[in-house]
């Protein structure tokens, strides 16, 4: 899972539950059945477990690019070079 | 780094507090209930009122209830208890309280009451107070939730007066 789909799996877990919670408490208090409240929401957990915890291809589409090894060689990490800092000592001793 | 399990677990601990929440709520919402219980109960025939041989007085009764429970019943109500005392006062104690009579009612299909019964249990004074003794019938009831804390109300209901003498 890259890191916009793990970003994409929390929130939708989140809100997902939110809204199972919701509804299961309305559905429970209108028809007057506790027990029907516990089955909506069990059933809502279900389904967010489902849609939030396997790994789906859905949240691994925006894999991170790395450079590859010789591309980096390419370009080597600029150095602090002994010439810049002699000039100008004060800053050179505060790096 | 972020794997399954860890997944699991913030949807486990996620749902289990959202059901917490859920509960509370059902619970919250009783607050706001009020019933209203229509209740008569008077009693019949004292079956037999005499003195036991250690002293302390006892009645038989046989009573009429009848009582209206349906109003109790909210869609958090698992069951009522409901429970008939008699109560009275005498020189020892300001106020004694028995149980005469106690039912489970487990749904609100059957908490309309019409009953005529025997005590279920004897009244005993500890002591010999009863001769003559004007004692208060009050109904009790504790409604247990499905989820939340148990309520306790009562009604009084008719006095009735015991006989100056005792029966046998």
């Amino acid at each position: 899972m890259d890191w916009q789909g793990q970003k994409c799996a929390e929130m939708l877990m989140q809100l997902l539950l939110v809204v199972s919670a919701v509804a299961a408490f309305l559905v429970g208090y209108a028809m007057a059945d506790f027990q029907l409240m516990l089955l909506v929401y069990a059933g809502g957990v279900v389904l967010t477990a489902l849609v939030t915890i396997p790994n789906w291809p859905f949240f691994n589409r925006h894999p991170l690019k790395w450079l590859d090894a010789a591309e980096a060689d390419r370009h080597p990490r600029p150095q602090v070079c002994a010439a810049t800092t002699a000039g100008k000592k004060k800053i050179g001793k505060n790096k | 780094m972020h794997t399954w399990t860890q997944r699991l677990l913030s949807a486990a601990t996620t749902a289990a507090f959202l059901l917490l929440a859920a509960c509370a709520a059902a619970s919250a919402l009783d607050a706001f209930h009020a019933p209203s219980v229509q209740a008569q109960a008077r009693v019949t025939k004292i079956n037999r009122f005499h003195k036991q041989l250690n002293g302390n007085d006892k009645v038989m009764l046989t009573f009429n209830i009848s009582a209206n429970l349906e109003s109790l019943f909210t869609w958090n109500t698992k069951q009522v208890f409901v429970f008939l005392t008699a109560e009275y006062e005498n020189s020892k104690n300001s106020l004694n309280q028995a149980s005469l009579w106690d039912h489970i009612i487990p749904d609100k299909q059957h908490a309309n009451l019409h009953l005529e019964v025997k005590s279920k249990y004897p009244l005993i004074d500890q002591g010999s107070s009863l001769r003559g003794k004007k004692v208060q019938l009050v109904l009790h009831w504790h409604i247990m939730p499905k989820a939340g804390v148990m309520i306790r109300d009562r009604m009084p209901l008719s006095e009735f007066k015991l006989p100056d003498v005792y029966t046998s």
